[in-house]
């Protein structure tokens, strides 16, 4: 008796299978930079949380205040895109962002919000002018986020390691 | 017997520290005194500053065969003209103010005409509940409130079997009351929810030959989204709803002057679903919806001192389109779509039983406030092109295969 083999089995032109082979290609493309980001969040997560050293991708930090210890990586994105609007204890959140064209926000907006600085610029540019909301206050400075967290109790922005907090307090990631 | 363990509850999403004794060192010292910006108020209100933001586009569209959209797109034309600006006053933590002004003109649509695009109050009672009174966008599909916002997508045209640029007026915006709300949902994502009810204020439709239009009324739209964000990130899934009545009346001109005219009233009742589906991650946006349009519309006629003839005719469209578009670099966002149209009417055959929609677009950033696109279509099928346009040639004598090419450019800020 003589058992087929795959390599015994006739096989279609070389043509048709060339289309599930592209329909791989094209997932995997797609996959890849997400993959990628997700390692990039994991590092930058790393450095965050616990104690944040000066190391670290960038720190979120929150008025002194502000009783919150440790926050939800969702959250945080939701914050900053304004679709929760309240802290645990009812006090509103102010998000507040750096410049477009600073490093730290680019990094902060790969990793934490899953999206570059250009995608979230559009997203806002669709609620602005559908009327539903505006994006975060921009400063131009790491300093100035600083500052603002200190002087507004529901504020949380995120700096880089080297800047220095002035008291604000930093948050880690559960 | 050992206890079991307590169920297990979701982790909230904020943890905070347990109440501590003083410590006993001394607090750390407080910032250096420098100049230190104080919270954003105006000086004169005490409130927030007013946020202004405006755009201003200005497009160019040429077809090979069929004017399509405008009056002369074969000869080519410049008639693709919007001008928006907006005014947005937070008045408390949580209520709002908000109006934007527009004015447009495509092909004989807008005329330049200054319209209150929105305007409304918005008080959030919290996340998982707001309202708004006044002229809101109709949450309707992935795209529908961005209909006329050049900057906040890819394409010159979304796709038109679903987002009709020359049905604006219907589709975009109500006025009335709208509730809304997110809920997150743990390890489920979150939810977005949206329902309103109102009614819409349009332009009068033009009545044919021998007609004058009496009356003209929308007593009520409503409709709701719902967006589930899912736990994968960027991506969500969503269902929209809207409901829609219209009643036109109209004197119809007698054949024997001697006679009284006529009367011919209308009423068209919508029932639109559109599903929805998108993934927006990093630089690369994947969307695709898929849905049904159902139209009836009751006609009844009157002849001078003749009983009346009542008639009803439905229509139910199906309207799909996939589209995907990545930035390559920050100042270049190729994309590509393709979109169908099939109205699935009786007396509709042949090439105007259809309209399928290849695209494929360039957008270039040129800086934050300018953006230039290019973009071209392939059309087969001619259910979405205006017998109006093309001197009034029934849609099935009108020609199957034909090329869009746009060109436009916005300002933004």
């Amino acid at each position: 008796m003589i058992a087929s083999t795959p390599h015994t089995a006739p096989r279609r032109p070389a043509a048709h299978r060339l289309g599930p082979a592209i329909a791989i290609a094209v997932l995997v493309a797609l996959l890849a930079p997400a993959q990628g980001a997700r390692q990039s969040n994991l590092v930058a997560l790393a450095t965050a949380e616990g104690a944040p050293g000066p190391n670290a991708a960038f720190r979120i930090i929150v008025n002194p205040a502000n009783p919150a210890t440790v926050v939800d990586r969702a959250f945080v994105a939701q914050a900053f895109l304004k679709k929760v609007r309240r802290w645990p204890d009812g006090l509103t959140i102010q998000p507040v962002d750096l410049t477009r064209d600073s490093m730290v926000r680019r990094q902060w907006s790969l990793d934490l919000l899953g999206r570059s600085v250009e995608a979230v610029k559009n997203y806002w540019q669709q609620l602005i002018f559908a009327g539903r909301d505006l994006p975060p206050p921009e400063l131009p400075s790491e300093g100035d986020v600083v500052l603002y967290v200190l002087h507004n109790p529901g504020a949380i922005g995120y700096v880089s390691g080297a800047v220095p907090l002035h008291g604000a307090k930093v948050l880690g990631f559960q | 017997m050992p206890e079991s363990p307590p169920p297990a509850e979701p982790a909230p999403p904020v943890a905070v520290a347990p109440p501590q004794a003083p410590p006993s060192s001394p607090p750390a010292p407080p910032p250096p005194a420098e100049p230190v910006a104080p919270p954003e108020t105006s000086s004169l209100t005490g409130l927030p500053p007013l946020q202004v933001h405006a755009f201003a586009s200005q497009g160019a569209i040429k077809s090979t065969k069929n004017n399509y959209l405008v009056k002369h797109s074969v000869r080519g034309s410049v008639e693709f003209t919007e001008v928006a600006i907006n005014f947005t006053q937070p008045l408390t933590e949580r209520l709002r103010m908000g109006l934007q002004l527009f004015t447009s003109q495509i092909g004989g649509v807008g005329d330049f005409h200054i319209q209150a695009d929105w305007y409304y109050l918005d008080y959030r009672f919290a996340d998982w509940l707001g309202l708004r009174a006044g002229r809101t966008k109709v949450p309707f599909g992935l795209y529908n409130e961005i209909q006329d916002i050049d900057a906040a997508r890819v394409p010159v045209l979304l796709p038109q079997s679903v987002y009709p640029l020359l049905s604006r007026d219907l589709l975009l915006a109500q006025t009335g009351l709208e509730l809304y709300g997110y809920l997150r949902l743990g390890g489920l994502g979150g939810l977005e929810y949206r329902a309103y009810g109102g009614t819409l204020y349009s332009p009068n439709p033009a009545p044919s030959p021998g007609m004058t239009l009496i009356d003209y009324r929308v007593p009520y739209v409503y409709g709701g989204r719902v967006m589930w964000e899912l736990p994968i990130e960027g991506l969500r899934l969503g269902a929209s709803y809207l409901g829609l009545r219209a009643d036109a009346d109209f004197t119809t001109m007698a054949t024997d002057p001697a006679s009284a005219p006529g009367m011919l009233d209308l009423t068209v009742v919508f029932h639109l679903w559109m599903t929805s589906l998108e993934f927006a991650r990093d630089d690369l946006v994947l969307a695709a919806e898929f849905g049904h349009w159902h139209a009836r519309l009751d006609t009844t006629a009157q002849a001078s001192m003749q009983a009346a003839m009542t008639a009803t005719t439905t229509e139910t469209d199906t309207r799909y389109y996939v589209m995907g578009a990545y930035r390559v670099v920050p100042w270049l966002m190729p994309g590509v779509y393709y979109a169908g149209l099939l109205p699935h009417v009786s007396m509709m055959t042949g090439r105007s039983d259809h309209q399928h929609d290849f695209a494929a677009t360039l957008r270039f950033d040129i800086n934050s406030f300018w953006l230039v696109k290019l973009e071209g279509h392939y059309m087969l099928g001619t259910a979405d092109v205006a017998s109006a346009l093309n001197d009034g040639k029934m849609q099935d004598t009108l020609d199957d295969r034909w090329f869009v090419f746009l060109a436009k450019t916005t300002a933004y800020f």
